[in-house]
């Protein structure tokens, strides 16, 4: 069976992103390998530790860090998600006759979603998910 | 016979070259101009010794960090720690394909192409996709480093994303609702017709050019690289090349955030920001070269204007920073968004202006409603300074001495 020619043309449009992809990893590799064959190689004991203000570093860097973060990255996961979800809506909903029945429905249904997320969003802040002190 | 899609193709590839040339040359020239334009505010002279006025400066500093040493420190996570300039620079470079760089090239046979690197039907959001992703070069880098205080910028410069994402994306849906489409196309001509988005959408476009500087790491919002707290934040360890590429990274971001803002908010290549007449879209390529300069030269304007931003402003608190995120601009597109889908929705799209001042009234009145705020510039007292020292240091967390 062989592919509609519209897919084909659809796919084709992206021949280019493929292209810019390709084309940015060997500018970043054909860097990279440059500068460790040019650059001089000189190793030492003091050299190797990281840098920290003159301070022997003590323990390693990777160490547990504030839940804050945590919360902060799932409150932002709810926004872009429903983000997402707009965008779609927005192009359909400005085709339509403004105040026809189609509208009301779309902007009905979409108040609703927008206004569920608004209200968990004002329960976080007044959990203090937004508080950084 | 040549297949329907080579023409496109074949513009698309002259016009990814040219552009990407432009790019890598303009980060290393933006930096020389970033220098200069802080002289200027600081009232100095600048980088005046390589070549007439400096201008080899960007040529001396390439050449100098390709031959730099190229230096890993011990206990890295090697292979991210090599990874991570290639993750940031990568999703800066692929971002500017689909920014109309010009209308549409009329062909001998009456066919017309495109003038953008692909014309993709995702449009808009594919740049907003690419635009976040440049985080996770920062972020693995920090946390590749084994050093804190790369640990500490990767962190704060993940966190500062996120939080700056959703206006932007929020705002970016009030473009989308005013021009009824998500290709950069579609929407310059929704802006050659009738007014600049700028017009219409004034509070949007400011708070879409807040979080571009966010987002691109910059002054008053550059917490993750932070001198005077961070030494330097993410690159602390990075040298050579490696670091060469994060900074290419962080300029072509640049750059293609401020194509981004001229196509959504300054109408493209569009010279009238009012209704009436304008530079028609289809044409010779007399007209492209001209749209092209036109983009070109709004661009130049709006990174200027981020730089003179980047060097007179000062940088935020890390709290203050998040707050004007979370309870500032977030709640402020939400009615913006609000408001623009009603707007939509009643017809009234000429008067989204008004719509746009009225949203902020009604976001003034509502204050007093909203959660408790603190005070944002509130003194924090520093734990275990001699200021407010701490009785037992054990129960902190901080190392006590020997």
């Amino acid at each position: 069976m062989s592919t509609p020619p519209a897919i084909l043309a659809e796919l084709s449009s992206y021949l280019p992103v493929a292209l810019i992809v390709v084309m940015a990893v060997i500018f970043g590799v054909v860097n990279l390998v440059g500068t460790h064959l040019l650059g001089p190689k000189r190793r030492g004991e003091r050299k190797e530790q990281t840098y920290e203000s003159g301070m022997a570093p003590i323990g390693t860097a990777r160490k547990r860090f504030n839940i804050r973060f945590y919360i902060l990255a799932m409150t932002f996961l709810v926004f872009d998600v429903e983000i997402i979800f707009l965008y779609p809506w927005a192009v359909d909903f400005t085709q339509l006759e403004p105040m026809s029945s189609d509208a009301t429905l779309f902007f009905g249904r979409i108040l609703f979603f927008i206004l569920t997320s608004i209200v968990a969003y004002v329960y976080a802040w007044k959990k203090g998910v937004f508080r950084w002190d | 016979m040549m297949p329907p899609w080579l023409p496109q193709f074949l513009t698309s590839v002259v016009v990814i070259l040219v552009v990407l040339h432009l790019c890598l040359g303009a980060a290393a020239y933006l930096i020389l101009l970033e220098r200069k334009v802080c002289a200027w505010v600081q009232d100095r002279c600048g980088p005046n010794r390589v070549g007439p006025m400096g201008l080899l400066q960007p040529l001396a500093d390439g050449l100098k960090l390709f031959v730099k040493e190229e230096f890993m420190p011990k206990g890295v996570d090697r292979v991210l720690f090599i990874l991570a300039p290639i993750i940031t620079v990568i999703p800066a470079m692929i971002g500017f394909i689909v920014i109309p760089w010009g209308g549409y090239l009329m062909l001998g046979d009456g066919q017309t192409v495109s003038i953008m690197g692909a014309d993709i039907n995702i449009g808009v959001v594919y740049l907003i996709a690419t635009g976040s992703l440049g985080v996770y070069g920062v972020g693995l880098g920090g946390w590749a480093s084994n050093n804190k205080y790369s640990f500490l910028g990767g962190l704060r410069a993940t966190a500062q994303m996120i939080s700056y994402e959703i206006p932007m994306g929020l705002a970016l849906l009030c473009v989308i609702l005013t021009a009824g489409s998500l290709l950069p196309q579609e929407i310059v001509a929704r802006q050659l017709e009738g007014q600049w988005f700028l017009v219409q959408q004034p509070l949007a476009a400011i708070v879409f050019f807040i979080c571009l500087l966010a987002e691109a790491n910059r002054a008053p919002f550059d917490l993750a690289e932070a001198e005077q707290e961070l030494v330097g934040g993410w690159h602390t360890e990075y040298s050579s090349m490696k670091w060469a590429l994060f900074f290419m990274g962080e300029y072509i971001h640049l750059v293609v955030g401020a194509a981004f803002f001229t196509t959504l908010f300054l109408g493209g290549w569009s010279i009238n920001p009012i209704t009436g007449w304008d530079l028609p879209q289809t044409g010779g390529i007399w007209l492209i070269l001209l749209q092209f300069g036109i983009v070109l030269g709004k661009c130049f304007l709006l990174i200027f204007f981020g730089m003179v931003v980047r060097w007179t402003v000062p940088r935020f608190r890390f709290d203050q920073l998040m707050k004007l995120a979370w309870e500032g601009m977030i709640p402020l597109s939400l009615a913006l968004l609000l408001m623009t889908s009603a707007f939509v929705y009643f017809g009234w799209t000429q008067w989204l202006w008004a719509g746009s001042l009225g949203a902020t009234v009604v976001l003034f009145a509502l204050q007093p409603m909203l959660p408790s705020r603190a005070k944002a510039n509130r003194r924090i007292g520093l734990v275990g300074s001699r200021f407010s020292p701490v009785e037992d240091e054990s129960s902190t967390g901080v190392i006590a001495k020997n």
